[in-house]
């Protein structure tokens, strides 16, 4: 084995070849970095101010914040108020004009009235009782149809009484006093919102 | 003692025989074979009000006299007033201090106006032209009633005007099947929503002889959901249905079967 053969092999072992070319680079491997450019000045002196002045600025801040807490807190003791429950002053001083001077109501009149309204009581009483009526009808009917699919699969029943998230927004219209006119172009007014910001 | 103490006994043995039934009945054991069948009652609410009885009529009309007795009056019949006392001032041919005031539109004028403008505007009738003739398939007939989908279905060989039903099948749930009869008989195009996973209503009836013999099943239950109309028209021409309200669905349905559905319907 000659000479070279021998460095040559021992070469791999060593760190660094003899005939290696060196990069430059900026990997932490060969520890070389670019420094930031320092372009700032040195910072400026404090100015000293007098503490006199300090405290008069703080107070003033102070005495700000409090006028406005005190200005809120005034206002939460008066409540919003209601334009459909109060009075207006026009209406307060108009009041002895607004009056309506009705003939005084004979005795017959108010024994009908009465009357009516007894009537109406009664009327309105045995609806209250027929609805109720219907309405134990209505659960029983469906208990009943719960109570026959029970007997027949336990399963079933258990199914059919699951909740129903389909019906959970409800919404319904009433019914109304003529119907839909078809193809009525309805005229459009013009909205405008008054109501007052709080 | 001895006594006492057999009585006890005898009590506790009562009392095990109580829970043995009760625990017997907590697990069905169905010893007849049923068929279960689901039906949908579709129903349409009233569009309108209906017209006020006589006793309403008067009570609404003593209300009316007594909100006007409570009231004051308002802006518009003041001005009315003043309105007045003009005119009646002019007659007299007096010289009135602001003279604008007249030459302005009176109340009066205003007020026709409007009630000119009003009775342009004509408000439906409230019966319809499918009242007029009567014809039973529209949705646009007694708008002031509950109507009632009933379909012209073969039950065993015979037709009746039932409630759209159909057979429920394996692995469906009860709301499943109602889901699917809906569609099936009277297809996408209404739009109803079915109220709840609970069937509402119950009718069962018995399979004639030969049958019960042949298919080993007693009869068929019945299972009837509620569903409300919400849109839509029915598209298929060649079925054959109707829309009832109350009375016509008695006099149409199967007595026995109006009595099972007449159960959980409102009244009205």
């Amino acid at each position: 084995m000659s000479l070279q053969n021998i460095i040559s092999r021992l070469s791999r072992i060593a760190l660094h070849g003899p005939n290696r070319v060196r990069n430059i680079s900026t990997s932490t491997i060969l520890q070389f970095r670019s420094t930031p450019v320092l372009l700032a000045e040195p910072l400026k002196k404090k100015k000293r101010l007098d503490p006199a002045v300090v405290r008069a600025r703080e107070e003033r801040k102070k005495k700000k914040i409090e006028k406005q807490i005190r200005r809120l807190e005034k206002s939460a003791r008066t409540l919003k108020p209601i334009d459909e429950c109060e009075v207006s002053i026009e209406i307060k001083d108009e009041l002895g004009k607004r009056k309506r001077d009705l003939a005084a109501l004979s005795c017959e009149l108010l024994e009908k009235r009465v009357e009516l309204e007894k009537q109406w009581c009664q009327y309105r009483r045995e609806q209250h009782l027929t609805d109720i009526q219907m309405l134990d009808r209505i659960t029983n009917a469906q208990q009943k149809a719960l109570d026959e699919l029970k007997k027949e699969s336990e399963e079933l029943y258990q199914e059919a009484i699951q909740f129903d998230f389909h019906l959970m927004p409800f919404n319904s219209k009433g019914p109304v006093e003529t119907p839909a006119v078809e193809e009525y172009d309805a005229p459009d007014g013009d909205y405008q919102d008054i109501s007052k910001k709080w | 003692m001895l006594r006492n103490t057999s009585k006890l006994l005898q009590i506790s043995n009562g009392l095990q025989n109580i829970l043995k039934v009760q625990l017997c009945g907590r697990t069905p054991t169905p010893t007849e074979n049923w068929d279960l069948l689901t039906a949908v009652c579709i129903e349409r609410r009233p569009i309108i009000t209906p017209e006020l009885n006589k006793l309403e009529k008067e009570y609404k009309q003593l209300l009316d006299e007594l909100e006007l007795e409570r009231s004051l009056k308002s802006d518009t019949e003041l001005r009315h007033e003043a309105d007045m006392k003009n005119l009646e001032l002019l007659r007299k041919g007096e010289d009135i201090a602001d003279k604008d005031t007249i030459s302005k539109q009176t109340l009066q004028d205003l007020v026709d106006l409007w009630n000119d403008e009003a009775s342009k505007f004509k408000p439906a009738n409230k019966i319809t032209e499918a009242d007029k003739k009567n014809d039973l398939k529209s949705l646009n007939r007694k708008l002031d009633k509950h109507l009632v989908f009933v379909l012209n279905q073969k039950v065993g060989d015979k037709n009746f005007y039932i409630l759209p039903q159909g057979a429920r099948e394996d692995g469906e749930t009860l709301r499943q099947t109602a889901d699917r009869v809906l569609r099936q008989n009277v297809g996408t195009d209404v739009k109803v929503q079915i109220y709840g996973n609970a069937p509402c209503g119950f009718y069962k009836y018995k399979y004639p002889g030969d049958i019960k013999n042949e298919t080993g099943t007693v009869g068929a239950k019945v299972f009837i959901y509620f569903a409300r109309y919400l849109g839509g028209q029915l598209t298929q021409t060649n079925l054959d249905y109707k829309w009832l309200d109350r009375t016509e669905l008695q006099k149409t349905l199967p007595p026995q079967y109006n009595t099972s559905v007449k159960q959980f319907l409102f009244d009205g």
